[in-house]
Order: structure tokens, then sequence, then C-alpha cells
């Protein structure tokens, strides 16, 4: 009996069922497979979201993603020629350690690359615990493969990005540079990292690491004609320098754009000199005879000359001390047109007088010759103007003495005066007629262009700008030749010869500046070095072979036609 | 009857994990194939720009101008060489008609041998 009721005890103690007759421990076995079953239901969901379905994009992965920069862009003229472009090269480097026979390992190479020095190389290689030795960075497709198919283990290559310009010299000065990191530090490559951020940006493809191009307003061809007539015009007047814009006067945008001496950036190292800057923007120049234009244009703009005016050259204008005398003098009294084609200092001196000092400045100030002109390109320069104006300084101001501005400055001026008084900033990207509508500022009276038109026309058909008159295109320009200043003082060995010029007149299109820095007097000059000796017959020449590609048709009397079969008959003999 | 059902399950499940495995195989295989395309893509991609470039630096116009000095006979265009649509049969009439080969070598004599 005490047996059967220890083992009742026992069993009381060993399977203690509960008030609701169950057992203790089912609850806990329950517990522990409802774990499992939850176990391997999350081991089989995230086996699910793994193999179904797209993988996310992690977190380090989106951070990677936005610290991509945003590709380059590539640079183009306003046909699509390339210009500036991101190309992959090959650097070819070796681990020596993996390299079996050194000595062999270095003939290979030095046969299939010979710029390579072999001795250099070998030294290179048999340093003790070197790993990485370059052999040759930044190698054409071929040379790589050459070298890659030699065989040589632990010979090898990476791809690393470089900035080529195709055109070369031609584009250099506007598009500019960028330096080992591929940051622009030059021209439009500047303007693509500094100022035009946001254009940039904008080229980009979003998520891609793709990019459109960025168009210029440039067009090789005319910028190559440009670059080549000055270029034999610089051979020819033994000139130091010499430069040349083509603009559109409508939209503003500048075709070509030269300045030489230029510079190749290709060039491995990029320390160009001061002699090879973009004198078209960072230099300031007095022009001379040029800025007459804008004179006359100023006086016809307040109403105080129309053209039947007259002026009184006979004798020099003295104001104080100061003697204000013609380079040309005519010892008379000439009338308006007169005073422009004969380009003289003291009808226009008094053009300016009559004018007014506070109305002269106004006029300046009206046009942006007092302000630096901004462009895409960074380098630009401001103007030089006298600190003080006084009745001297605005009669030598009137005809572009003591007044020095960036070529592209001078040119844009003239080009709003002559576009119906509309005057469009310069860009050297491409930019619609409608956009070019809305920068637009009137500068002066329609009725003023019209005059200027007629004078611009009349110095080209009769005037100092006679060599530039291209048979067939209307052209129209006015010359300057200023003396420049060395040591402090104007020498009258030293000249600056500039044309500023358009066509066609009957409704101009096309705005060009030609400069040339200290041309020499050439025996078939006759002994002169003025500008319409010089920079005239390079502007001709130039709008002779730009005018066709620019689509501007040429108009032809019979009196033409005559004269063209005259200079043909004449090659042909 | 269980015996039944869970051989039958074995089966569905080794015909399942084959399935599975088979179409595993072929997706990595478009996948590996997907990529290949994509890098041959951004090869070609590369291979374009690089010729695009040559294809710029070739046709430079002081290139071209140089040759052509040195193997064309070939001048400027002079302004009354262009002429408007309106003058062109005028112009043409001017012109002594093309002359029409004949003999051997030419499209009619290789028309009539032809037939």
């Amino acid at each position: 009996m005490t047996f059967s009721r220890k083992c009742s005890d026992a069993m009381k103690n060993q399977n203690v069922i509960t008030r609701n007759g169950k057992l203790a421990g089912q609850n806990r076995i329950r517990l522990l497979g409802l774990s499992y079953v939850a176990f391997f239901g999350l081991i089989g969901l995230q086996l699910t979201r793994l193999t179904v379905f797209e993988p996310e994009e992690g977190e380090a992965n989106r951070i990677a993603r936005q610290a991509e920069r945003i590709p380059r862009p590539d640079i183009v003229d306003r046909n699509g020629v390339v210009l500036a472009t991101d190309v992959s090269v090959a650097s070819l480097f070796a681990d020596p350690r993996k390299i079996l026979d050194i000595e062999e390992a270095v003939e290979l190479i030095t046969t299939t690359l010979p710029d390579v020095d072999a001795a250099d190389l070998r030294r290179k290689f048999l340093q003790p615990g070197r790993a990485f030795v370059w052999i040759k960075r930044q190698v054409s497709p071929e040379e790589r493969d050459a070298v890659y198919n030699l065989g040589i283990p632990g010979v090898a290559y990476v791809n690393e990005r470089k900035r080529v310009y195709p055109q070369g010299r031609l584009s250099s000065h506007t598009v500019g540079y960028v330096d080992v990191d591929t940051k622009g530090i030059a021209g439009i490559e500047k303007y693509l990292d500094d100022a035009g951020a946001i254009y940039t940006a904008s080229l980009a493809e979003p998520g891609k690491p793709i990019s459109a191009p960025a168009q210029l307003s440039m067009d090789v061809r005319v910028q190559h004609a440009l670059v080549d007539e000055l270029q034999q015009a610089i051979i020819k007047f033994k000139a130091a320098a010499g430069g040349g814009i083509v603009m559109d006067i409508e939209t503003g945008e500048i075709v070509a754009l030269a300045s030489l001496p230029d510079f190749n950036p290709n060039a491995e190292s990029k320390n160009f000199g001061k002699d090879q800057q973009n004198r078209m923007l960072s230099g300031v120049y007095e022009l001379g005879s040029v800025v007459k234009a804008v004179t006359f244009a100023m006086a016809f703009d307040y109403g105080v000359i129309n053209m039947n005016s007259k002026y009184d050259a006979r004798f020099p204008l003295v104001i104080g001390s100061a003697r204000i005398n013609d380079f040309h003098a005519q010892r008379r009294v000439l009338s308006v047109p007169e005073i422009f084609t004969n380009s003289s200092n003291i009808g226009t001196a008094k053009m300016a007088l009559d004018v007014g000092l506070e109305h002269h400045k106004e006029f300046l100030g009206r046009v942006g010759l007092l302000d630096k002109l901004v462009t895409e390109v960074p380098e630009t320069a401001r103007p030089l103007l006298p600190k003080r104006w006084g009745k001297l300084v605005s009669a030598t101001a009137a005809f572009g003495h003591g007044f020095a501005v960036q070529p592209l400055q001078g040119l844009s001026v003239v080009a709003g005066i002559l576009n119906d008084g509309k005057m469009v900033p310069p860009t050297f990207m491409q930019r619609s007629k409608d956009e070019a509508d809305v920068l637009g500022k009137q500068i002066v009276k329609p009725a003023v262009s019209k005059n200027m038109r007629e004078l611009f026309r009349l110095n080209a058909t009769e005037g100092s700008a006679s060599k530039a008159d291209v048979i067939g295109y209307r052209v129209g320009g006015k010359t300057g030749t200023a003396e420049k200043v060395v040591r402090g003082r104007y020498s009258k060995d030293h000249r600056l010869a500039s044309f500023i010029g358009a066509f066609p007149m009957d409704k101009p299109r096309y705005a060009i500046l030609v400069m040339l820095d200290e041309p020499k007097p050439l025996p078939e000059t006759y002994g002169f070095a003025t500008s319409g000796w010089n920079a005239v017959p390079t502007a001709g020449k130039i709008i002779a072979r730009i005018a066709p590609m620019l689509g501007i048709e040429s108009v032809l009397t019979d009196d033409d036609r005559a004269k063209l079969e005259k200079q043909r008959k004449a090659k042909k003999s | 009857m269980l015996k039944i059902a869970n051989f039958t399950l074995v089966i569905v499940t080794l015909v399942t994990a084959s399935v599975l495995y088979s179409l595993e195989h072929v997706t990595r295989g478009h996948e590996r194939a997907i990529s290949k395309a994509k890098a041959e893509l951004v090869d070609n991609a590369e291979a374009i720009k690089l010729l695009k470039a040559e294809w710029s630096s070739l046709t430079r116009p002081e290139r071209i101008q140089k040759l052509a000095v040195q193997t064309l006979a070939m001048q400027n265009i002079a302004p009354d060489q262009f002429v408007t649509e309106a003058e062109l049969p005028e112009r043409l009439k001017a012109l002594a008609p093309p002359e029409k080969p004949t003999g051997q070598g030419t499209i009619d004599d290789l028309l009539k041998k032809m037939q």
C-alpha cells in the first residue's frame, strides 16, 4: 500500500495534471514548435525576397551614386564637330614580382614601345619588393593590344579618362583646357565648371553617366578661314600678333574668334605664356579711329548732327595746351560723310564737344563701354578709361585716344549700332533669334543705324576700307590705326591696325573685326603700315572665304561680273 | 495512403527543385549575357567616342586645306559662281550639253551585253 501510494505520489509529481486535464509541459513544446515555424518561415521569406524579387538599392549604393560626378559634357561646334571630348585611354603597368624573366620582359616591351627607356624600366623592375611600375601612361589602343598580346605575366593595363581636343589649335582660346584632374581652368571648359555649372548639370541625363554635348556658336570652318588668313597676314606684315572675331549681329553669337599666337590645348604641360593670351577678350587696346563709329552714332542719336552737317577741319583743334590734328589733313570744311571717310580727328572731336561731356559719358555707359563685358569665357578685361573727364578727354576719347577696350566689346557695340540700334550681348554658346530678341537692348534709334550703315558702306566703297570691299558681298567698315604706348609714350613706329566691319551692308548679318599688332611697312604697301594697307585687305580675304560658308548671297552688277572675269583671266595667264 | 502522398510530395519536390535549378541556370545565363552586352555597349560607346574624336581630328580644316592644295587644282569659290534657282535654267543653257558617252565600257554598252 505504501509502495502504491509512493508511486502515485511520484506520478503526481512527474505528470502534473492541470486543472483542465492537460499535461503541464505541452505549452512549452508548442512554443518551441512555433519558434521553429517562425524561424524557418523567416528564412523562407528572406529567400523568396532575395531570389524572386528585384534587389533593392542599398544605402551604400545610393550614396556612391550620389557621389559620382556629373559627367563632363563634350564640346561641339554649331555643326556638331567635336571640339573637346573624354576618351578612355589605357595605361600600362606591371607587377615585377610576377614577371618570370625580367630581362626578356624588358626587351619585349621596349621593342613594342620604342619610346620606353629600357635601362630605366629594367632598374624599376629590379627594385626589390616593388609591386607596381608604370610602363607607359596613356597609350593608344594599338599599343595597348600589342603589349597585352605579348602575354607577359604581371603586365596589365587600366583605363583612364583623358580630355582631348581633336581640333587642336583651332579651338584653343574659346574652348580653353582642363588640368590633370579634368577641372576646367580656361575658356568654356572653365565656364562648364564654374559660372555655367547649372547649364552643365542640365545637359546630363538624370541617373545615367552620360551627358548631352555643350554646343558652341563657333563654326570651325569659319574659324579656320579666320586663323589661316590672320596667320598669313602676320607673316606677310611681320606683325607681332593678330586677332579676329566674326560675330552674328542678330543673335550675338560669336562664330569665330582667333588670337594669334595661339596654343595647342593637347600639350602635356599647359604653362602657356602671356603672349598666348586671348587678346580679343583679356587684352584691352586703344582701337583708335574705329571708336569714331561710336562717336558718330552718339552725335546722330542726340540729334547734334545729320548727314548734311559740316565741320571746319582747316585748323588743328586747340584745347588748353593740346592740339588735335588730322592724320590725313584735308585743311577744309568737311561734311559728315567726309569726316568719316577721311577719319578726321578734328571733326570727330568737335562732334563730341557739341554732344557735351555729360551726354558723352551717358552714351558710353548706355552702350556698356564703362563696364566689363561678361561672356561665358572667363578671361575678360575691364575697359581702361580716363579717370577724370574733361573737355580734352572727351575730345580725344571721341577718336579713340586714351580709351582702351577689349576688342570683342568694341565689336559688339558697333554690331549693335548697325543692327537697327539693337545691341545683343555676345555669346559663345548657341542662341536662337527669339532668345536674342529678348536679350537685345536698344542703344540708338533705328534711323541712326540707317545713317551709320550708309557711312560704313561709303567708307568701303571710296574710303579707307576699300580694300575690304569684296565684290558681291557689300562690305562696310571703319579702319583704325592707333599708336601704341611704348614706355609711357605714344610711339610712331609701334602701331595697332584694326578694322571693324560688317556685311552685307543692306542688312548687316555678320560683324567682323581684324586686328594686327605692330604690322611693318612693306615695299608693296608703299611704305605705309596703316590699317588700310594690312588689316583691311586681310579682312577682305577673310570675308571672301567666309561669306559663302555663312550663306550670304552675293549681289553682282554687270560691272562686278566683268571685274571677276578679268581677275580670273589674270590668274590663268 | 500516407505513403503514396509522401511519395508524390517527394517527387513533386524533386521535380520543382530541378525545374527551379534549371530556371536559375537559364536566368544566370541571361544575366551573364546582359552584363556582357552592357559591357560591350560601354566599349562600343567608348570606341565611337574615340572614332568621332579621330574623325574630327582627321577632318581638321587645316589638314584638309593642306591636302587640297597638294592634290587638287581647286580655287576658292568666286561670288559669280553662285547661281539662284531662278537663274539656273539660263546658266545651264549657256553651258555645253554634256556629251553622251559612246562605245565600250558605257552603261548602254553594258546593258546591251547583258541582253
